[in-house]
């Protein structure tokens, strides 16, 4: 139970820090322009982001995760739209669209299945994976391993953040700003 | 009047998206996806139909703020909400300039964000927070 908690607390302050992070860069962009009402507004919104966590009602109270069987669509759907967007050379937008779509249709495969019924938000969380430019993710191999953490934390937030528009997109932008930061490093 | 239609944009976005998604039941990713799918395919066989800078971030704008739509009913929002948040996106997006081009999910990112904030507005001026307020006040009175 301990183990749960921790990994719930690990999950939210990540998507925490990175949303801050996120939104102080886009601040200190702005400072060097002398763009300060930006600066000002941002920060203002930082400020409410930090108290939103807080305050409102995001998560649902029981532990669960996601199985790996569903998850494993994250990496697939992000090879998918890589390749549309930089190999046939489609742009993030199409490619999105054109793999989404595609996915949203798996639950006619079968109707009567839960499984397919899971699989579109999956594959969609794949999909703003694959929408990074050729200079942030390089080969297929960045791909797969900014993939496989947005998975991982699509696994970790079954329960988390219920129902928010954009969840899906920061458990993909926490994969591709991982493998960015862990290439800058090596 | 780029940032007037970015803006409108970013509305339209997360509203058609919520319509498309609830009223039509074609569900969140669909309705995401296809609109998306077709404001790129709009401007991918018209790019000169506006000026460089709309083609190419309106699509862009479009598929973030669709992710604000992808909202659940669970969470009992208005229209008005997708619409500040739509506004708001399209606000951080002006000025956040070059800033995590190319990063997949940053559009997401910057959808929860916008949503975020704009539920915490709008919890701060509820009228149940109010009526929270009057009750602790005639507690500590009492």
């Amino acid at each position: 139970m301990k183990k749960n908690k921790a990994i719930r607390r690990f999950t939210i302050a990540t998507v925490l820090i990175v949303q801050t992070v996120f939104l102080l860069l886009i601040a200190k962009n702005n400072y060097d322009s002398n763009n300060f009402f930006s600066i000002v507004a941002i920060l203002l919104i930082s400020v409410i982001v930090l108290l939103g966590h807080g305050h409102l009602d995001l998560h649902h109270s029981k532990h669960d995760y996601e199985k790996l069987s569903v998850v494993i669509w994250v990496p697939i759907g992000a090879i998918a739209c890589h390749l549309l967007n930089v190999k046939y050379e489609l742009g993030s937008v199409l490619s999105a669209g054109i793999i989404g779509t595609l996915g949203s249709f798996t639950p006619k495969l079968n109707k009567q299945s839960d499984y397919y019924k899971e699989l579109p938000t999956a594959i969609y969380c794949g999909v703003f994976v694959g929408m990074s430019s050729n200079t942030i993710t390089p080969t297929l191999g960045f791909v797969i391993a900014a993939g496989i953490i947005a998975g991982l934390f699509f696994l970790l937030s079954k329960n988390l953040f219920i129902g928010i528009g954009g969840k899906l997109g920061t458990m993909a932008f926490l994969g591709v700003f991982i493998v960015y930061l862990l290439n800058l490093i090596a | 009047m780029n940032n007037f239609i970015i803006i409108v944009t970013g509305i339209l976005g997360a509203i058609t998206t919520f319509y498309v998604s609830h009223h039509h039941n074609q569900g969140a990713v669909r309705a995401s996806a296809l609109l998306s799918l077709l404001v790129g395919l709009f401007f991918y066989y018209f790019p000169d139909l506006l000026n460089t800078y709309l083609t190419k971030n309106i699509p862009v704008v479009f598929i973030g703020t669709s992710f604000i739509g992808m909202i659940s009913t669970t969470t009992r929002r208005s229209y008005i909400h997708l619409a500040i948040a739509g506004c708001l996106f399209s606000i951080i997006y002006i000025n956040k300039n070059n800033l995590f081009q190319g990063f997949g999910g940053a559009l997401g990112a910057l959808a929860f964000i916008a949503l975020l904030t704009t539920f915490a507005f709008s919890f701060a001026f509820s009228k149940s927070i109010y009526k929270l307020k009057a009750i602790l006040r005639l507690r500590k009175w009492k």
